[in-house]
């Protein structure tokens, strides 16, 4: 099957119900998105499918229709997201192992709703878990990089 | 007129045309009611709270979706978390319990309009009946959603691990034409 990913296409030789998460990782070598609990029950894996945050672990490849954006396709360490920046302003993650699912995350959920409640992130942010506990400033980072989207 | 549209309703649901008494009508709503009510078809028939239930799972009576997850005005988390996130849009993937059950359609509350968690027989069957209050549906438009809706279908097929309300789509559909054939009596 093809996919792009990161704005790149690729062609991979995989099972039609092979998670998008074990294409990425095991076929393609991207590995931003990590594996957690394979039942969208912790959003480790979260990818953008045509912008919008997917649990990849549950997305079979047979069924992707869209565009794929990873961690490594959000930004660059030279031109970051807004959301990867609010990340490096607030030293939001401790162990790391999470963080790339909280941005994919809360990057898609700025940009359907570009101006949240407090309630609203959490509620965003909710489906993604963090062993350290480093939600506070996860929620900070987040406020942050909403007002930077806009321009505030 | 009427009695010619419910005798073809009932002819489409594979029930042989004749008068139907109240009896039956009762006896196919009673039928109607205990899928109804069953959590398959009231964690997402929750109104205008923001919260789907997860009853009928192994979180015990009262417990609401887990995640924090709130479906908004939206009725698709669009405002914060959208369903689709871990529900998603696929055929035929048989999806077992806890893992975010998967279907032919974008995921999604029912209609505000359609809450019946939490409601007796009577007051939703009166509900039900009533067009101004069931979101438009007139019998015919309850059957065909019963018959083309892959949130029903998948009700009655949930994957391993969820527990199932009474009878089929086709049994329910089929009563909901009896029902409306009686004249769609609540008591």
């Amino acid at each position: 099957m093809k996919l792009t990913v990161n704005g790149k296409e690729h062609e991979v030789d995989v099972e039609d119900d092979m998670p998008l998460l074990w294409v990425l990782r095991d076929e393609l070598g991207i590995t931003g998105p990590k594996y957690g609990c394979g039942i969208a029950q912790c959003g480790a894996c979260t990818v953008h499918v045509d912008g919008i945050a997917v649990r990849s672990c549950q997305l079979a490849a047979g069924d992707l229709e869209g565009e794929v954006t990873t961690i490594e396709g959000l930004g660059t360490p030279e031109a970051m997201h807004a959301v990867q920046a609010a990340w490096v302003e607030h030293q939001v993650a401790q162990c790391g192992y999470c963080q790339s699912g909280q941005i994919m995350q809360a990057a898609s959920f700025l940009d359907l709703n570009a101006a949240p409640t407090d309630d609203q992130i959490d509620a965003a942010m909710s489906g993604n878990l963090c062993r350290c506990g480093s939600y506070p400033r996860i929620r900070a980072a987040v406020k942050t990089a909403a007002r930077r989207l806009q321009g505030v | 007129m009427r009695g010619l549209v419910c005798a073809l309703l009932i002819a489409g649901t594979g029930v042989s045309a004749q008068t139907v008494t109240r009896e039956e009508g009762m006896a196919a709503w009673e039928r109607i009611f205990a899928a109804a009510s069953h959590p398959r078809c009231t964690n997402c028939h929750v109104g205008a709270q923001e919260e789907p239930m997860w009853e009928g799972l192994s979180y015990g009576t009262g417990a609401v979706h887990g995640m924090g997850v709130k479906a908004d005005e939206s009725r698709i988390g669009a405002e914060s978390m959208p369903c689709r996130a871990c529900h998603i849009t696929a055929a035929g993937r048989d999806v077992a319990s806890p893992a975010a059950p998967q279907i032919d359609e974008a995921w999604q509350l029912a209609p505000v309009e359609l809450d019946w968690l939490g409601t007796d027989s009577a007051t939703l069957c009166a509900m039900l009946r009533d067009p101004d209050r069931n979101d438009g549906h007139d019998i015919a438009g309850l059957v065909e959603h019963l018959e083309s809706s892959p949130f029903v279908a998948w009700g009655f097929a949930p994957g391993p691990g969820r527990s199932k309300p009474p009878g089929s789509v086709e049994d329910m559909a089929r009563d909901v034409a009896l029902w409306g054939a009686a004249g769609s009596p609540c008591e």
